[in-house]
């Protein structure tokens, strides 16, 4: 029974995903609408679009329904409407999204444009516009916007930006390795990054505790190459921490591994699986591997270790103790030794 | 909400293995509508300069001058999950920044931390970002450690655009030892910095397929290694709602030696419905009976709705180092509201 409801899920699971390839998915039969031929033709842009010469903010699209067609089109050549195939539908969406989001009138822009359409909309000739809206680099053309560059306010055309969840064509793209390289290029422009993503852009990864909502748990069926923490990360944790110390402390607090840990019996205790190689404390000169690679990567060690835990160093580094002085070259430290923590751990009551 | 002020809050709420939930950002900003003051206040991620990210409760300052000029002013209380506290913890530090002429900003940071009354974290930072032409972006960080004097951590990026290519150089400096808070035993451990110098170089070889390349060398401890990946990506469509990736990754750094290999395939089925796969297979160098290859899968099913409900369910097996053989189920039921 297990098997065959298994099988069964799968051949649902392999089936769905040939079904653009195998044609189960109904093709989409819409086109980018014949601008260039309509305008070739001699008909006016206010011919279809009636009323959005003098349009102000909150008016409807203006955009064209059946019976405008059949104005001219008197015998269409079949009874389903116009705009199902005429026009792409993502791009009507993209004139919805502009109304829901910018403050913007077409009637205050007739006198500048001398009523030429064309002028913002250039996409209109092109064969497979990817949208109709103009680019921000034609309204900058005339709108300099100088005094709001500087303050990064958008307000002045964008409602909220950061609503909008959509990136600009002709802005910052976050290309690249965006994931290693995004603190350094946020370090100096934080308002910049401010001005399109909100709080929980930054929430959501640099929290505390934001394990349930890292973009891997909770968005696990957006399966982007990026991402730290993607596919088997737990396999890979332990090697992706050696290979760049410190690289974890960067987001996460010192004692962030031990709830993981302690759930998969994985640490300190008796019961539990050590994750230490042979040979990591020897008896003897050297001590074995741990303080090698406890100075190469300090955090990982405090990842379990750390907190109450010290204490388990402390046993042996103590001064005069068997371990030895913990300290290695290029430590400096302007702590008082005797008071303040950690100094005081080893060095107190006079040691 | 208003031009002056909006709010935003993000909190989760789970069952495993009991009843949880936490509020990771319920802030509050208010800010002249010509963007020369700014109040923030609240639970927020504090990011700014060369201080590196802290999730605070606690409140921010920060004012803007026309000519470029920038303070900032935070202070407040680190986050403790789940509503803990801690006394004597706090945070407090700022910012002042300078905009020089349009193609520079110039930036020098403060923060003192403490915790439980003791300093944990007390650094001087400096950042800059500069384009000095439209085709050259260069940014840099570097945090100064004053309680055991030295670099914490410091980076440097400059990337170029040109033609169908984007070539990017980087280098960075961390010392672990110095990122951990002072208070921390493991802070006293020496000066070991682990440095690394790379590239990175993306190639749009066709309108939908990008290849993207990178390769670093580094330092860990006084060993020397390096690490390189490749990663490809086809998308199916114009919007990139379909889209195929393959991913190769090799990496032989100190006693980190595995090579990797991940795909991923994007499907939309129409109706709202999308289908989804990630494969990855990694194999270590060194795998010490744990099994010679760490295999994970995943395929999900996902439905979006017109009314704005998604829901999604997957299913997720793998081989690690811990477990021989593991799924899991996973289901996601959500709804976005946005208040007008």
């Amino acid at each position: 029974m297990r098997r065959s409801l298994t099988f069964l899920i799968f051949a649902a699971l392999a089936l769905a995903a040939c079904a653009g390839v195998l044609g189960i998915r109904p093709h989409d039969q819409s086109h980018p609408f014949e601008h260039r031929a309509h305008a070739t033709h001699g008909v006016n842009c206010v011919d279809c679009h009636q009323g959005v010469a003098t349009a102000g903010d909150i008016e409807p699209l203006h955009l064209p329904t059946d019976a405008s067609c059949r104005g001219c089109h008197q015998k269409p050549h079949d009874q389903h409407s116009c705009l199902g195939c005429h026009g792409a539908q993502y791009v009507r969406e993209g004139a919805k999204l502009a109304r829901e989001h910018l403050r913007f009138e077409h009637r205050a822009h007739q006198s500048a444009t001398h009523g030429d359409c064309v002028r913002c909309h250039q996409a209109v000739a092109e064969e497979h516009p990817e949208t109709l809206r103009p680019k921000m680099a034609t309204c900058f053309g005339c709108h300099e916007h100088r005094d709001e560059w500087p303050l990064r306010t958008c307000d002045s055309c964008h409602k909220d930006l950061s609503a909008e969840d959509t990136p600009p064509t002709s802005h910052l793209i976050h290309d690249g390795d965006w994931l290693r390289e995004h603190g350094v290029r946020a370090a100096g422009a934080r308002d910049l990054c401010a001005s399109c993503h909100s709080e929980r852009s930054c929430a959501g990864c640099h929290g505390v505790g934001t394990v349930p909502a890292l973009p891997a748990m909770l968005a696990f069926d957006e399966v982007p190459l990026s991402g730290l923490h993607r596919a088997g990360f737990v396999a890979r944790h332990s090697m992706e921490a050696r290979a760049d110390p410190g690289l974890c402390t960067t987001c996460h607090s010192e004692d962030s591994c031990q709830g993981c840990h302690n759930r998969e019996h994985v640490g300190p205790t008796t019961t539990s699986r050590s994750p230490h190689p042979p040979g990591w404390i020897t008896t003897g000169a050297g001590g074995g591997d741990h303080g090698v690679q406890a100075r190469i990567d300090p955090s990982s060690c405090a990842g379990c270790h750390g907190g109450a835990g010290e204490q388990l160093c402390v046993g042996c580094h103590r001064v005069g103790g068997p371990g030895g002085t913990p300290h290695g070259p290029g430590f400096r430290s302007n702590r008082n030794k005797t008071h303040d923590l950690p100094c005081r751990m080893c060095h107190g009551a006079g040691l | 909400m208003q031009p002056w002020v909006d709010a935003e809050a993000l909190v989760w709420g789970g069952a495993k293995p009991s009843v949880t939930g936490d509020v990771l950002v319920l802030a509050l900003r208010l800010r002249d509508p010509k963007g020369h003051a700014e109040v923030r206040g609240g639970r927020f991620v504090l990011a700014t300069g060369a201080i590196r990210p802290v999730q605070m409760d606690g409140a921010e300052v920060t004012l803007r001058a026309p000519w470029g000029s920038a303070l900032e002013s935070f202070g407040g209380t680190p986050v403790v999950p789940r509503f803990g506290a801690r006394p004597y913890d706090w945070l407090a530090g700022g910012r002042v920044s300078e905009k020089v002429g349009v193609h520079a900003i110039l930036g020098v940071s403060y923060l003192q931390r403490r915790a439980d009354g003791e300093i944990s974290d007390h650094e001087l930072g400096a950042d800059a970002a500069f384009a000095p032409a439209r085709w050259l972006d260069v940014a840099a960080f570097g945090a100064y450690d004053l309680t055991s004097p030295g670099i914490a951590d410091a980076r440097v990026s400059a990337a170029s655009r040109f033609d169908k290519f984007r070539v990017e150089v980087f280098a960075s400096e961390l010392s672990p030892g110095r990122l951990l808070p002072a208070t921390s035993l493991f802070s006293v451990l020496g000066d070991f910095p682990s440095e690394t110098v790379g590239g990175t170089v993306k190639w749009l070889a066709a309108p939908r397929l990008d290849v993207l390349a990178s390769g670093a060398g580094q330092d860990v401890g006084g060993g020397l290694g390096g690490n390189g990946w490749l990663r490809a990506t086809l998308r199916l469509d114009d919007r990139g709602e379909g889209n195929l990736g393959l991913e190769l990754r090799r990496v032989d750094v100190s006693t980190a030696e595995w090579t990797g290999i991940r795909g991923v395939a994007a499907l939309p089925l129409g109706h709202g419905l999308r289908f989804s796969t990630e494969v990855e297979v990694v194999v270590p160098d060194h795998p010490v009976g744990n099994g010679i290859a760490w295999p994970w899968g995943l395929m999900a099913l996902a439905y979006r709705s017109r009314s704005g409900w998604e829901a999604a369910g997957a299913v997720e097996a793998s081989s690690t180092p811990l477990h021989a053989y593991e799924t899991n189920a996973l289901v996601r039921l959500s709804r976005r509201w946005e208040a007008p």
